[in-house]
């Protein structure tokens, strides 16, 4: 076993701090991203996002706000850098790692007005698709060939 | 499809077109215009009287802009030669065209002016792979444009066409029924623009290109001044003529391969290579911004914030993402949105995010901007640490690589990424993972750098300690299990047992770069490097002649890479070799007389003694980013340009024919600085010892 795999590969916004209980993925996600109150990967930068979560008629606002590391996670609106605009059953797919929020902008999935730079800090938080390991089974050099028809 | 292909571009907007201005492709034929790797205009032809044109002339005047200068009729017959037609074409947001018709006759013409207009909405990797599109289109007419439309889903994409003068538009495009004096003239301007979404165009009250509502604008370049780019970097003298033509060249090919992101519009990196390739590439982006440091530093700086704003943050197989890894590539189109293709960003290669550190340091060390060390701290902890905890693949203290996504992801993660670059010398090809060398010269030279920053930035003296005490580690071992004791190189690869892939590549000269190589080998490698069996006479072959897979014309297995030569002329000057680095150098910048001061991406490994001229590759891309960048590398190392503290060491070791070399006001911490030089090596008489 390689070092470092087992601690690295299961930590962070990948698997830890999900919250168990019987909220939805979305207040799952954001109890979670608030949790730890800093990131460092976001040491450098400053940045706020708003997301107005569409769900038939209701409308359910998050406002997530970054400064230098230090993350706050309030219910409710506000002015921010970015605003997003999503349906619910999207965002639940992007918060839950079934949807790759790049992915999900490009096609259309949902809008954003303002800072793209608070948009990918946004995308940055989310976590990876569910069953991800990050490993593969080695290939022998006579599979290679045979693939390429080389004998 | 006629004469040869036109291109002009803006960023990652370009249009390729025929040499009469027409666009007329087919699903795999690589004309249109082009925006955010999509095609928004498949067909675009002029007639006058229902008669193709035939082209007089074309004039590329930038690299934004061009002319086209045609008669009617078609071949060489000339049905009629009383009129001239000019095309004058601008890329913006998607491009805007002015048309002029001369009439040189004493009677009035009557005629009747029309542009076909259609488009396909290819995605580039359809234009590629010739696939099958999914949604459906519809063309309009509205608010005086033609608005072509493809939608599938969610996912829209327009392309929204006017004139300023009245046309009758149709669904197929715009017809002018006009009658020009005798002597006279009749213009119109056709604005083409494109629409990521399902915006609409509104016009510009001041007379400006049209734009679509809502949507961000990409800078263009006419704000952003070519001359003024020129002007601002170091002006360069040499004795040997064509070198300024060639150092011209770079300059201007650089500006053109200048591409802006959405979250930095006011600044610029290189992308990849134009026009397939106008996106961020990691590695691309990296090599490039590290060739041209001692004359455009900013490109650095926005490369490193680019990359660090993009920087791995999960485990995603289907992206071969990890936390702290560097991207790969970046793409916008369709397939990209359906996530039929990885690239929203995908992040399979292994070398970029070593190399991301390496830049970091190479740029402070010059630019003495400690401000962005400090600001990528964590990007640059979380690229060292990638190197330990995710790269390892085998366990075993080697930076390794193998795909995730064993469908649309990369095979080969490093530079040499086609199938067949990493083989035995006896052909066969090593399982996966591969640990390649050049991946432990960058692992190296990555954590030797990363502790400098450490100590010297961060002030973590532990930290750099660490990193010092694992850079020696990995010599160590590197030199004892790459090494080959009797050939006496070091091998392309461990494969995934352990085993020695032997073939004799070019990697090696990026391990003298690196500084992984151990003194004692050095001479070694360096004589491998210039034997006959790897220097061609105009530089390094990619695979040594006598390797079973070597093939002149081979893409990684035996052609010559100007990129892959500049790192290592760098890498020759590393560790002394003076005479050695100059023939490099002296064989590549005759090269790139021989190709007017463009260097192809690759050229054929023939013997200079059998061809006389370089045999270009074949290839999609020119100017390629790390081939424009390959002679200010080269100049650097012929100089031996080197920042030591606060001053710039000049160390010249350049071929005689270049007589004297100057280069004035390069930029760095030391304001400006001037750098001479006289050639005084024959690379003719170089013996290797």
């Amino acid at each position: 076993m390689p070092k470092g795999r087992n601690s690295g590969r299961n930590s962070g916004r990948n698997g830890g701090h999900i919250m168990t209980g019987p909220a939805d993925p979305v207040t799952r996600f954001f109890a979670a991203l608030g949790k730890p109150g800093h990131l460092a990967i976001f040491e450098g930068d400053t940045a706020s996002v708003r997301l107005d979560v569409l769900d038939g008629k209701k409308v359910e606002r998050w406002h997530v706000s970054i400064a230098q590391g230090d993350v706050a996670v309030t219910r409710g609106g506000g002015p921010a850098d970015a605003i997003i605009r999503v349906e619910r059953r999207y965002l639940d797919a992007m918060v839950t790692g079934r949807l790759n929020a790049q992915a999900a902008f490009l096609r259309g999935l949902f809008a954003c007005e303002g800072s793209v730079g608070a948009l990918m800090m946004f995308q940055r938080c989310l976590p990876g698709p569910p069953g991800a390991t990050g490993r593969v089974a080695p290939i022998s050099s006579k599979t290679v060939m045979a693939e390429r028809g080389i004998r | 499809m006629s004469g040869s292909l036109v291109q002009i571009l803006e960023g990652n907007t370009f249009v390729v077109s025929d040499n009469r201005g027409d666009i007329e492709s087919s699903a795999t034929d690589p004309t249109g215009l082009f925006s955010f790797d999509t095609r928004f205009l498949s067909r675009w032809v002029l007639t006058v009287n229902g008669q193709r044109l035939n082209a007089l002339s074309t004039d590329d005047l930038q690299y934004f802009q061009t002319r086209f200068f045609l008669v009617p009729g078609s071949g060489s017959v000339y049905v009629d030669s009383k009129l001239t037609v000019i095309r004058q074409r601008e890329v913006a947001d998607g491009f805007r065209e002015e048309l002029r018709v001369l009439n040189h006759d004493n009677e009035p013409a009557d005629l009747q002016i029309r542009i076909d207009a259609a488009s396909d909405f290819a995605d580039l990797f359809e234009v590629k792979d010739a696939l099958k599109k999914k949604g459906r289109y519809r063309a309009r007419v509205q608010d005086r444009h033609l608005v072509l439309a493809y939608q599938r889903e969610t996912y829209v994409r327009q392309t929204w066409i006017s004139s300023s003068s009245p046309p009758d538009i149709d669904e197929k495009g715009f017809s002018f029924r006009v009658t020009v004096p005798p002597h006279g003239e009749w213009k119109t301007r056709l604005d083409v623009v494109v629409s990521n979404g399902s915006g609409v165009a509104v016009a510009d009250p001041e007379g400006g290109p049209t734009r679509i509502r809502g949507q961000r604008r990409v800078r263009t370049d006419m704000e952003r001044g070519l001359e003024k780019w020129l002007r601002q970097a170091p002006q360069l003298e040499c004795d040997w003529e064509p070198l300024e033509r060639i150092y011209r060249r770079c300059l201007t090919d650089l500006a053109a391969l200048r591409f802006s992101t959405l979250t930095m519009p006011n600044r610029s990196l290189p992308a990849a290579g134009l026009p397939w390739f106008m996106t961020i590439f990691g590695r691309d982006s990296i090599f490039t911004s590290l060739q041209a440091l001692p004359f455009v530093p900013e490109l650095a700086a926005t490369t490193l914030l680019a990359l660090a704003e993009r920087q791995g943050t999960r485990i995603d197989d289907f992206r071969d993402e990890d936390p702290g890894r560097i991207l790969h590539e970046m793409r916008y189109g369709e397939l990209t949105a359906f996530e039929e293709r990885p690239h929203s960003p995908y992040f399979g290669n292994a070398d970029a995010t070593p190399l991301f550190v390496v830049l970091l340091d190479e740029y402070e060390r010059w630019s003495g901007d400690t401000k962005l060390v400090r600001d990528l701290e964590h990007a640059a902890r979380a690229a060292l640490a990638w190197i330990d905890d995710y790269a390892d693949l085998q366990g075993n203290g080697y930076v390794s690589y193998q795909r995730r996504n064993n469908q649309t992801g990369l095979e080969n993660q490093c530079w040499k990424d086609s199938w067949d670059s990493i083989s035995y010398s006896n052909g066969d090809l090593p399982g996966f993972p591969r640990a390649t060398c050049e991946l432990q010269g960058y692992a190296y030279d990555a954590k030797m750098r990363g502790a400098r920053l450490a100590r010297q930035v961060w002030r973590d003296h532990a930290f750099a300690d660490r990193l010092e005490k694992e850079a020696a580690d990995l010599k160590r071992r590197f030199n004892r299990d790459f090494w080959l004791e009797d050939s006496e190189y070091f091998a392309v690869a461990l494969d995934g047992d352990g085993r020695q892939v032997d073939s004799l590549t070019s990697n090696i000269g990026h391990l003298l770069w690196s500084g992984i190589v151990e003194k004692s080998k050095a001479r070694s490698v360096a004589r491998h490097l210039l034997g006959p069996r790897m220097f061609s006479g105009w530089g390094v072959r990619t695979m040594a002649e006598g390797e079973a897979r070597y093939n002149p014309i081979g893409y990684h297995v035996g052609t010559v890479w100007p990129f892959d030569n500049s790192f290592i002329a760098w890498g020759l000057r590393r560790y002394g070799f003076k005479e050695e680095a100059a023939c490099v150098v002296a064989g590549v910048m005759e090269a790139a007389e021989v190709f007017k001061g463009r260097l192809p991406e690759a050229f054929g490994g023939y013997p200079r003694m059998t061809t006389r001229y370089p045999v270009q590759y074949p290839t999609a891309c020119s100017p390629q980013a790390w081939s424009t960048g390959a002679p200010l590398l080269l100049l650097r190392a012929g100089l031996g340009l080197e920042p030591q503290g606060d001053n710039l060491i000049v160390d010249p070791a350049l071929p005689a024919r270049m007589g004297n070399l100057e280069i004035l006001d390069l930029p760095g911490r030391w304001k400006r600085i001037d750098a001479f030089g006289r050639g005084r090596i024959d690379t003719d008489r170089v013996t290797l010892r």
